[in-house]
This record gives C-alpha cells, structure tokens and sequence, in this order.
C-alpha cells in the first residue's frame, strides 16, 4: 500500500496548496447541492409522499449520495478520466512507474469541488438524519458500500474505451448514473427500475443505501454488499484486461 | 463581410454543430435521462389528479419543453466567455468588421439550434410513449418558436452576465449562479404555478421565466401566447444589457504584455 498512499498524500498536498481555491470550488458545490435540497422541499410541499418517499427520506437519500459521490469523484477524480488517459495516451507516466497502475491512478488526483459534495452529505445527515449511534453506523457502511458501486461502475464504463477506442461511453454511463440515481427509485416505471439495480446501478448509490439508515433489511444489505463486491470486482477486470490492450502514447509526462 | 454576415455565422456554427455526430448522440441521450426522471417524478405526484392546474400528461410535456429549451444551451458559456475576456484573446476579435457581441450571439444560437433540433425530436418521441397522446397541434405551433427564442434569450442573458468580466475579470463562477436561477426561477424544475405564491411572483417579473417556463407552459396546453411577446421583450432588453456591457468593457480593455 505504500505506493498508493504517496499517491493520496502527494494528491492531498496539491489540493491545499490553494486553500482558497479550495473552500470556493467545495463552496460553490455545496450551495449547488442546497438547491436541490430547496427543490424538493418544493417538490414535497406540493405532492405530499410519493410511492413512499417524502421529503425526509429524500434528504436522507441525498445525503447518501452527495457523501458517497464526493468521496469517489472528490478522492478518486481519475476513476471519470481513465478514459481520456486511454485516448490520449497520458497513462504511459503511472506505466512507467513500480506501481499497480489501478490504485496508484485513483489516489492521484483529488478535485476540490467534489470534496464540497462530500462535506455537504455529511452535514446534511448531521442535520436532518437523526444521527443516532446506529443509524450513523449503518449511514457510514452504506456510504461505503454506495462508494464501491460508483467507483467499479465509473471504472467499468470508462475502461470500455480499452477495447471500443474511443467514444463517450464513460461520461454516458457517468451521467447516467449520477443524475438516476440522485431521484428516488421507485417513481420510474418497472423496466427502468429492474436497469437501475442491474445495467446502471444508480438504485445502489443512493436509493437501496439510504433505506437501509431508515429501516434494516437482511436482504436489502446483502444485495448492496453483493452490488458492491461485484462492481469493484467488475471494474477492475475490465481495467486489468483491456490494460493488455493499450499502446503507448508516448507521453510520459502526464497522469 | 459583407451584411449577411449574420446568417453565414449562424449556419457556420450550425454545421459545425451537426458535424459532431457524437456530441449530438449525447446530448439527446442526456436529454432524455432527464426528462425521463424528472417527468416520472411528476407523473407520479400528480397521479390522477391535477397540481397546479397541471394533468400527469401536460406536466411531462411541461418537462419535455422546458429540458428541451435548457439542454442545448452551453451552461458554462459564462465561464468561457469570461475567460476569453480574461486571459485576453477576446482582442483579435476587436480588429474583425463586426461587433464582438453581435458575432459571438450569432455563432453561439447557431451552435445551439441542431442541439435544439435534436431534444425537440427525441423529447416529443418520448412524449408520446409515455403520454400516448400529443399535445394539441397550436400548442406545438406556439412551443416552437418560443424554444427558439427561449434559446436566444439565454444565450444574450449569458453574455450580458459575461460582460462582468471586463470588470472583474473573473466571471467563472457566475455560471453557476446562473444556472440555479434558471432551473428554480425559469420554471426548468418546477412549472412556476407550484412555486411558492411570493416566489412564483418574483420569477414571473425576471428573465429566467422566458428561457424555460414560457415554452414549456405553451407545450403543456395552456393557450397563453402572450408569453411569447414577453419573450421577445426580454430578448430585447437583455441583447441590450449585453451590448452595454460590451461597449463598455471593450472600451476598458487593455492590452497586457506582448
């Protein structure tokens, strides 16, 4: 691990090399996070519950989602460019390296207006989620395991560019995936919710997580952990896999 | 260039546009990930009632119109307006033979009308196979021209935003302000009969209203054609808080280094 972990600190230290910077971006992140939240209390105010959700279990729902998708797009930034990198050849830098490229890759690089995401979650269930011992036991596995979905699905989708050479599949499935899984599930129609726990699985970032804080569910839980261990397992056989694939860029400054 | 200029930037900037086939794949694509969450959730609060005066049915048209009127528009155009300005290249614009502005709103509605094109066609085909009914044909025949100037509107109020940068020389943040003003305030979320009284008040008395909530309310069956002409009003006044704004940066900017 210890590769990995000069990756992170070498990443911590540039992103507080501006610390301005910074609190803006996280800023600007969090007020645009709050607008959601002030959009749905809109919403709620006028439609009551819907298909069992109300506002309070909406709350909780993004509170999942903004902690879990604030660490994966905030701590592991690269997980949405390995596609880019592919194309543009700027992998030949971590290749070049005595490191498992994987890891070393996705600690590099922290974004700063993701970090916001991160911080809002958190605050926000602080806030508005009865943070109980248990409840906050149970918001922290689902976070993690929400966070291992993203990242396999992230990786997966944007490793796709390995074997297709090119195309926009990674910021596709990235879209897909953060802007499905941001509404609560059970308002799409059946066809669409069977894809957002199977093809997308939008349904495990957010929706199924934050359920899980509100009411305990054997099967819910080991369904999300199933989602969780199988995506990483996904993302990281596509990536090793379509790794063989690559040829250099001859670029050995970037990464 | 002689006085056509207008119409050869607008087609220019259009096949530009067509040209990137991928580009416009996605764009559609997101057009429909968003109009298909957010006209569920819709459709399922209003269920078999009405809210605010709105059916499960208009309401999906209402989400139809207003994504389509707000997906092809760039939303970061204020940041990259504000860095041309900024770092400086806006100056070899200065020495062509037209305005600045008025090239930049001509290259800019003709880069977003295919994008345009693409949403209206893809939103009214999942319309219709959610709905399984179209909307009235002078509903259509109003919402048209109104996702038109809906577009130019946001694109004139995006520069006159810009033009802060002459100024401050830094307006990259102002998208994003921008961009809340107009999904909460233009109607893009929430039709603005579901807004809090006081707060649909003040969005009905700003411009936001006419980039999303006029073609959207005209798509979902209400015959109300006077919004196009506050469409047009708006288009006016904001085309020319941007040429203010840019006759008076230009005349501030100046030149640093070599």
């Amino acid at each position: 691990m210890g590769a990995p972990l000069a990756a992170l600190r070498g990443a911590v230290a540039e992103l507080l090399a501006n610390p301005r910077a910074l609190g803006l971006q996280a800023g600007i992140m969090a007020l645009n996070d709050g607008a959601w939240i002030g959009f749905w209390w809109v919403f709620f105010q006028r439609a009551g519950t819907v298909r069992g959700w109300d506002f309070d279990a909406v709350v909780l729902l993004w509170s999942v989602l903004t902690t879990a998708a604030g660490l994966v797009l905030g701590v592991l930034a690269n997980a949405r460019r390995i596609g880019q990198m592919v194309t543009d050849g700027s992998l030949d830098a971590v290749l070049a390296l005595p490191v498992r490229p994987l890891p070393w890759l996705l600690l590099r690089r922290i974004d700063g207006v993701f970090v916001g995401d991160a911080l809002f979650g958190l605050v926000l269930f602080a806030l508005a989620g009865d943070p109980t011992p248990a409840r906050a036991a149970r918001f922290a596995v689902g976070v993690v395991a929400a966070a291992a979905v993203l990242t396999g699905f992230l990786v997966a989708v944007e490793s796709l560019v390995f074997f297709s050479g090119g195309g926009r599949t990674g910021e596709l499935g990235f879209q897909a995936i953060v802007l499905l899984g941001s509404y609560p599930v059970d308002v799409f129609p059946a066809a669409l919710r069977v894809a957002l726990h199977t093809v997308v699985p939008a349904a495990f970032v957010a929706a199924v997580p934050a359920r899980l804080v509100d009411a305990p569910d054997a099967g819910a839980a080991a369904a999300l952990l199933t989602a969780a261990g199988g995506f990483a397992v996904l993302g990281w056989a596509l990536f090793t896999v379509g790794l063989r694939r690559y040829t250099s860029g001859s670029a050995w400054t970037r990464a | 260039m002689n006085r056509r200029w207008a119409a050869v930037a607008v087609g220019a900037a259009a096949r530009r546009t067509a040209a990137d086939r991928g580009a416009l794949l996605m764009t559609a694509v997101f057009h429909l990930l968003v109009v298909s969450a957010l006209g569920s959730l819709w459709r399922a609060a209003a269920g078999g009632e009405t809210l605010g005066g709105y059916d499960a049915d208009a309401l999906f048209w209402y989400i139809v119109a207003s994504e389509a009127a707000t997906v092809p528009v760039a939303m970061r155009l204020i940041e990259r307006i504000g860095d041309d300005i900024a770092d400086g290249s806006i100056e070899v614009e200065l020495v062509r033979p037209v305005g600045v502005l008025a090239l930049r709103l001509a290259a800019e509605l003709g880069a977003t009308l295919p994008r345009l094109a693409v949403c209206g066609v893809t939103g009214a085909a999942l319309g219709l196979l959610v709905t399984g009914t179209a909307p009235p044909a002078g509903a259509v025949a109003l919402a048209a021209p109104a996702l038109v100037l809906a577009v130019a509107c946001n694109i004139a109020a995006q520069h006159a935003f810009a033009s802060l940068a002459f100024v401050v020389r830094d307006a990259r943040s102002a998208w994003f302000l921008y961009q809340k003003l107009v999904f909460v305030l233009g109607g893009m979320l929430v039709p603005l009969e579901l807004l809090p009284p006081w707060l649909a008040a003040a969005a009905r008395s700003l411009p936001f209203a006419a980039m999303s909530y006029a073609p959207a309310r005209l798509l979902s069956g209400e015959g109300e054609p006077w919004l196009a002409a506050v469409q047009v009003a708006w288009l006016v006044v904001l085309t020319g808080l941007a040429a203010l704004g840019f006759a008076v940066g230009e005349r501030r900017l100046q030149r640093v280094g070599a």
